[in-house]
């Protein structure tokens, strides 16, 4: 169901014109209040980055005497000194269940506990981006768009642990990413030129296909004790989702996919490390102006970041650093990532909405990680970004409680971007400080 | 029993008296010592009783009983974590006794551990299971003779101790489609009309390329030299004249450092009619050797030959040569395996290396010297080149090589006649293809008939992929990878059938066996008996798990089990600094592994006693790994039995460099990591699991200790000293033993220099005291001491490995109601010097692995 093989989709790929520029932004959505001659508020956005393995714990955190507005950022996160007043470092967060510390991931946008289910040696539950996105996702072509860069799959890989993206869906099962720049690209902007009479046989197909595995279904539900039947529920809860992206297929089939106001190369092949990574973001940043998707996550390279930036150790190895060439590597990956981080929020800043406004003054960023530094979870790195919850930023937030929940920043971001939820996941409420200078 | 609160309360407590009586009897409960309650009363109370509850943190109601529910065994696991960061009690106030927070701390930990097992015990259930990843590909390559690239599916081992484990196998809509384009590009490479390609001989010389390379490396390093100094040497012309930047630029070139090697490799006659593979650092690297690329549509089995000799005076690692492969745009090399060369220049001898190439992919094959996972070989040639002037001696040449192939692989063109067997004349094509479906259907399902309105549905779209204008054989792509996308393929069903009897079918026996001993779908022969009801007589079922065991297939079993039963993942998560560690290659990593499983495989075979693993009178090791280990007279890349002294170091799974690696982060050796393995794996003495967030033992960041003293630190702490006690003696016992696993006698360890790189600065040496103790007081003086006290305790050794064997034969975590079959297992084994086999075929013959 997915394209037939990557060899034809290369070769798909590079047949299409490798720059494309096209006119304008502007949702699916947005076009129908413009011909009414309205200027509607411009959408409200999220975005998180994931770390994996976590940072250079003594020098990546603000110093923790200079509360407020007068901190200093730290130098190996100097890129992000242009955008000083417009992020906020947020500590003592942490996730009450954490207890692996090679998972970085798993469980930073969800919360749960991994031993909450008796019986089971491993469960979790949605993601604040998931729940973001049934909200936000509903005018947009994708519901949310994961990206998460290939996780080496030996070894601890990037520590981001269990999961195929940051993302985990309402019944707590991991939901793949697309894992390279061009498969991004691909999925978010190119448009398939089969006639449409065509690609409306192709979902009814489609939907035939899952007809069929339902019927195989049901009878084998029918042989299985209780037990069983609750583990076989995935696969019908998964044919399920499945129907429900066909159906949103359908409702857009008719509509050409859109290409971004700043011209967006296509990426090459071979992309890997920083220059993948840069790559992703500004497909992200494309894909907003063209209000492709609202809701994004991205699981950072590790491995191919520290690589391409000449380290010639595994990132697991990183992680455990002491004085020397390891700490070097641990370090100039903590200032790849923020000079990433900024770049992005330039290129947000320097996008205009139809009202006047920016990308930026209606996004909420959050990058951070579960794992501090080694194999410690507490004080989990969190630095945010962006108008979109509301936050007044341009300041080093220390939580008295040292065992504040993320979940609280989860359920800030949700709440302050107009989500209606009472909690989400172990939150024990928002974040006051946020909300006041 | 997990469902009690669907029962009336009558039946409930009948069915739990029943049910529950002879379990109960073996479960052990996680219970926090009553005493303890003084450090509660002493130290805590203050804050924490019912009328304060300071931070909600109510002490008094809190039951002791920590399996009581997953909320009890929680608000237990947040007391262990704050006293154990030493968060509680605060700093201000009284802080508890160390003697009271040892005992204390030592009791929980335990208890949690305990707790844990309760909690997550599936009391004897075993969840539906989906095939797992390696079964998955196992299976279809058994249906279409074709091994699928599963590569993007999830691979099963992250969420659990074996990916066998039904309950942790999970299932999303992303991976429903992957299956579906998983299965659709396996058969469409398995039914792809064949063309038989021809087998031909391709022989490249090496010379032709290398030589004019080197030599044009050579002119232009002397060209750049004779412009700088011709440029330094006058002081009227510019330096552009001269093809230069500037003076700084001319003092850099004018000694081209890396010349002598060139003209070192021009001058050497041979290279005249081959190559000498020699490591440069901007020249390629390693001089390789490149095959031409075997085409998508040429799969099959290849031969490649390579002429060689070797130069005597280079080191050992050097006279092998090493072949990888590699595949596709964006995975790196794949190593395939090592040749000793003893050909000499005078003598050249000829190599053989049996080559796979599989259905549309495209591959190349290299042959180069060994290499490490960094940029160890170019930095070892520069310290080299620094003290010789020239840089590392070569140690190989390479007359020619060749490939010869494809023989083209019958599996393949069997399982596709299989599957499009001849169509009877009288057969129109609806009814043939209903009858393809069928059969194959049937074969995928394990035996399993396909329902009726299943089969329409598959026919239907056979129809419509007809309609719309396909091929018959193309239009059967689509059904047959729905199939191969259907639960009934998916998971292994095992039917509830008849309510009262939960015994296996045959056929579902059948398929329990073999994905237990060949993580794959029963053959024909088991699958007839499973059918004809023979399986289930013990004597026929013995008598199978004997034939699956000596089938090439069981080796899947060695190696899956093995890897996930001592945790052999850590090999690979510290790479190894090359100029630390120069011999500990790829090569080495690579057949360090390798020695574990083809031990274990013999230990098989060949019915060796489970003590075989502690303390055997042989080594099981090739030439590369002989060659590490510094054990003589070993030729030929076949592991085989070589025998050992009493005192040799090598010889059972502690003298491994593989799991001595694995006790390290690739620097220096962890005797924690190595202790706690040998807890943990060979004397079934588990230590509680290592608690986050203790306060990191930083005052000795950046100072030189051996590992005697920064153990000590552990000992300051009751927190870390309640586990480190036990842990830490034992691991002392193989100090002498370094990172990577080679003897040393004195522990020298990096000084912190910026830079382990070029200048490794291994400076301070340490005194090892290798003395120490096992759990349980048993006391030795050094590494043979261990080995013998380990060995002593083969009875833990052989309840570890029955444990591991259940859970992952029967696919759900050991739970306490196995202990039975565990002391079952571990008495016949026991009767038969605890033989491998005996252990199988206990936990075959048993009533819970024929049992739904």
């Amino acid at each position: 169901m997915k394209n037939a093989s990557p060899i034809q989709r290369r070769a798909f790929l590079r047949s299409s014109s490798a720059l494309i520029t096209l006119p304008f932004l502007e949702s699916f959505g947005f076009r129908k209040f413009a011909s009414a001659a309205t200027v509607a508020a411009a959408p409200k956005r999220m975005v998180f980055v994931g770390m994996g393995f976590g940072v250079t714990a003594d020098r990546w955190y603000p110093d923790r005497k200079t509360v407020g507005e007068n901190y200093e950022i730290p130098e190996i996160l100097s890129p992000l000194k242009k955008h000083q007043k417009d992020i906020t470092f947020i500590q003592n967060l942490m996730r009450q269940y954490s207890a692996d510390g090679h998972s970085g991931s798993t469980f930073w946008l969800t919360g749960a506990n991994r031993y909450a289910i008796p019986g089971q040696s491993f469960h979790n539950t949605v993601s604040v981006d998931q729940v973001a996105a049934e909200v936000l996702g509903e005018q947009t072509r994708f519901t949310s768009i994961q990206l998460a860069a290939k996780n080496p799959s030996d070894s601890a890989g990037d520590g981001h642990g269990p999961g195929f993206s940051l993302a985990w869906n309402r019944s707590g099962k991991p939901m793949s990413g697309l894992d390279t720049p061009v498969a991004a690209f691909h999925r978010l902007f190119s448009n398939d030129d089969t006639p449409l009479a065509e690609r409306q046989q192709r979902l009814l197909e489609q939907r035939s296909v899952l007809d069929t595995v339902l019927v195989d279904a049901k009878s084998v539900s029918k042989k299985l004790a209780k037990t069983d039947n609750e583990k076989l529920d995935e696969y019908f809860e998964s044919v399920r989702e499945i129907e429900v992206r066909l159906a949103k297929e359908e409702k857009w089939l008719g509509i050409e996919k859109k290409v971004p106001q700043d011209a967006v190369k296509q990426p090459g092949e071979s992309l890997e490390g920083f220059e993948e990574a840069r790559m992703m973001y500004d497909i992200m940043v494309a894909a907003m102006q063209v209000d492709a998707s609202r809701v994004f996550t991205y699981r950072l390279p590790v491995n191919s970041l520290i690589a391409s930036l000449g380290a010639t150790m595994s990132a697991h190895n990183m992680s455990h650093y002491s004085e020397g060439e390891r700490r070097d590597v641990s370090q100039s990956r903590d200032k790849a990532n923020a000079e990433l981080l900024a770049g992005f929020i330039d290129k947000l800043k320097a996008s205009k909405e139809a009202d006047g406004s920016t990308l930026f003054d209606n996004i909420s960023i959050a990058m951070g990680t579960n794992l501090s530094s080694v194999h410690t979870l507490t004080n989990c790195p969190t630095v945010i970004a962006g108008g979109g919850a509301g936050f007044k930023h341009g300041r080093n937030l220390v939580m008295s409680d040292p065992k504040t929940p993320l979940c609280n920043l989860w359920l800030s971001m949700l709440k302050g971007s107009g989500i209606q939820v009472d909690s989400f996941g172990d939150s024990r409420g928002v974040i006051e400080e946020l909300f006041v200078g | 029993m997990r469902h009690l609160f669907h029962l009336t309360p009558f039946t409930a407590l009948a069915s739990f008296l029943v049910l529950s009586q002879p379990l109960l009897a073996e479960t052990p409960r996680a219970i926090m010592p009553k005493q303890h309650q003084v450090v509660f009363d002493k130290y805590c109370m203050d804050c924490h009783d019912a009328a304060t509850e300071k931070g909600k943190v109510n002490l008094e109601d809190l039951s002791f009983d920590i399996d009581k529910d997953i909320v009890t065994a929680e608000r237990w696991q947040k007391i262990l974590n704050a006293i154990n960061s030493g968060e509680m009690p605060p700093e201000k106030k009284e802080q508890i006794s160390d003697a009271e927070k040892t005992a204390f701390l030592e009791d929980l930990s335990i208890q949690m551990v305990t707790a844990r097992k309760v909690l997550s015990d599936s009391g004897g259930v075993i969840t539906l299971r989906r095939l797992n990843r390696r079964e998955y590909a196992n299976t279809l390559e058994a249906l279409l003779g074709v091994r699928p690239d599963v590569s993007d599916l999830p691979d099963d081992q992250a969420s659990t101790s074996f990916d066998t484990t039904g309950a942790s196998l999970f299932f999303s809509s992303d991976q429903l489609e992957q299956y579906l384009t998983t299965a659709r590009q396996t058969l469409e490479l398995a039914l792809r009309p064949r063309t038989p390609v021809e087998s031909k001989t391709i022989r490249i010389e090496p010379e032709e390329e290398l030589t004019p390379h080197y030599a044009a490396s050579a002119a232009r390093m002397r060209d750049t030299e004779e412009r700088s100094r011709a440029f330094l040497a006058q002081k009227v012309k510019p330096a552009s004249d001269f093809g230069l930047l500037d003076e700084y630029q001319a003092k850099k070139q004018r000694v081209q450092e890396w010349l002598p090697l060139m003209e070192d490799y021009l001058k050497r006659p041979e290279t005249k009619t081959g190559a000498t593979l020699i490591m440069t650092i901007k020249e390629g690297g390693a001089t390789k050797v490149k095959l031409p690329t075997l085409s998508e549509r040429a799969e099959g089995k290849y031969i490649v030959r390579v002429r060689a000799a070797h130069y005597p005076d280079a080191a050992e690692r050097f006279h092998y040569l090493e072949f990888t492969s590699s595949t596709g745009y964006d995975s790196g090399r794949t190593l395939l395996g090592w040749r000793k060369v003893t050909g000499t220049l005078e003598n050249p001898q000829v190599i053989e290396f049996p080559i796979e190439h599989r259905p549309g992919e495209k591959q190349q094959i290299w042959i180069h010297q060994r290499t490490h996972q960094d940029r160890g070989d170019k930095n070892l040639a520069t310290i080299d080149m620094e003290k010789n002037g020239i840089g590392t001696p070569p140690g190989l040449w390479v007359d020619w090589a060749e490939i010869e192939g494809p023989v083209q692989d019958d599996r393949i063109t069997q399982a596709a006649s299989a599957l499009l067997f001849a169509k009877p004349d009288d057969w129109n094509d609806e009814h043939y293809a209903r009858e393809v479906l069928m059969r194959f259907a049937s074969r995928a399902f394990r035996g399993e008939e396909p329902a009726a309105d299943f089969m329409d549905r598959l026919c239907q779209q056979y129809a419509a992929n007809v309609a719309k204008g396909q091929k018959p054989t193309a239009a059967l792509l689509g059904p047959l990878s729905i199939i191969l996308s259907s639960p009934s393929f998916l998971y292994m069903v095992e039917s509830t059938g008849n309510e009262d009897s939960a015994k296996l079918t045959g056929a579902e026996l059948a398929v329990r066996l073999s994905c237990f001993l060949w993580s794959a779908p029963p053959d024909d022969e088991l699958m007839r008996l499973a059918k004809s009801g023979q399986l289930t007589e013990p004597a026929v079922l013995k008598a199978q798990t004997n034939r699956l065991l000596a089938d090439p297939r069981a080796d899947r079993f060695v190696r899956s089990f093995t890897y996930q039963w001592l945790e052999m993942a850590r090999l690979d998560m510290f790479q190894f600094n090359g100029v630390q560690f120069p011999t500990f290659d790829n090569a080495v990593r690579e057949n360090a592994r390798e020695e574990i499983f083809q031990t274990m495989n013999l230990m098989l075979t060949q019915k060796l006693p489970l003590k075989t693993l502690l303390k055997p009178d042989f080594v099981f090791v090739n030439d590369l790994l002989a060659g590490y280990y510094g054990l003589p007279g070993v030729e030929g890349h076949e592991f085989r039995k070589v025998p050992v002294p009493e005192k040799s170091l090598r010889g059972g799974l502690l003298g491994t460099a593989a799991v001595l690696a694995m006790g390290s982060d690739g620097q220096r050796s962890s005797p924690v990591e190595r202790g706690a393995w040998v807890l943990r794996h060979l004397i079934h003495s588990p230590p509680p699991p290592a608690p986050p967030n203790v306060p990191m033992l930083s005052r000795f960041d950046g100072q030189p200790l051996g590992a005697r003293e920064l153990q000590k630190a552990h000992q300051e702490q009751p927190q870390c000293a309640q586990c480190h006690q036990k842990i830490d003696p034992v691991g002392f016992g193989l100090e002498n033993f370094d990172a990577a696993g080679l003897w040393r006698d004195v522990e020298k360890i990096n000084t912190g220099g910026k830079k382990l790189t070029i200048k490794a600065k291994l400076g301070q040496s340490f005194p090892i005291d290798p003395s120490g103790t096992l759990p349980g007081g048993t006391a030795f003086k050094d590494f043979f001491g261990l080995r013998d006290a380990v060995a002593g305790r083969i009875d833990k050794f052989a309840q570890g490995f029955a444990e591991s064997l259940v859970a992952y034969g029967l696919g759900r975590p050991f739970g306490f109601a196995d202990q039975t079959l565990a002391d079952t297992m571990l008495k016949q084994a026991k009767a038969g010097d605890y033989d491998m086999n005996l252990f199988i075929h206990a936990l075959v013959q048993s009533k819970p692995f024929q049992t739904k």
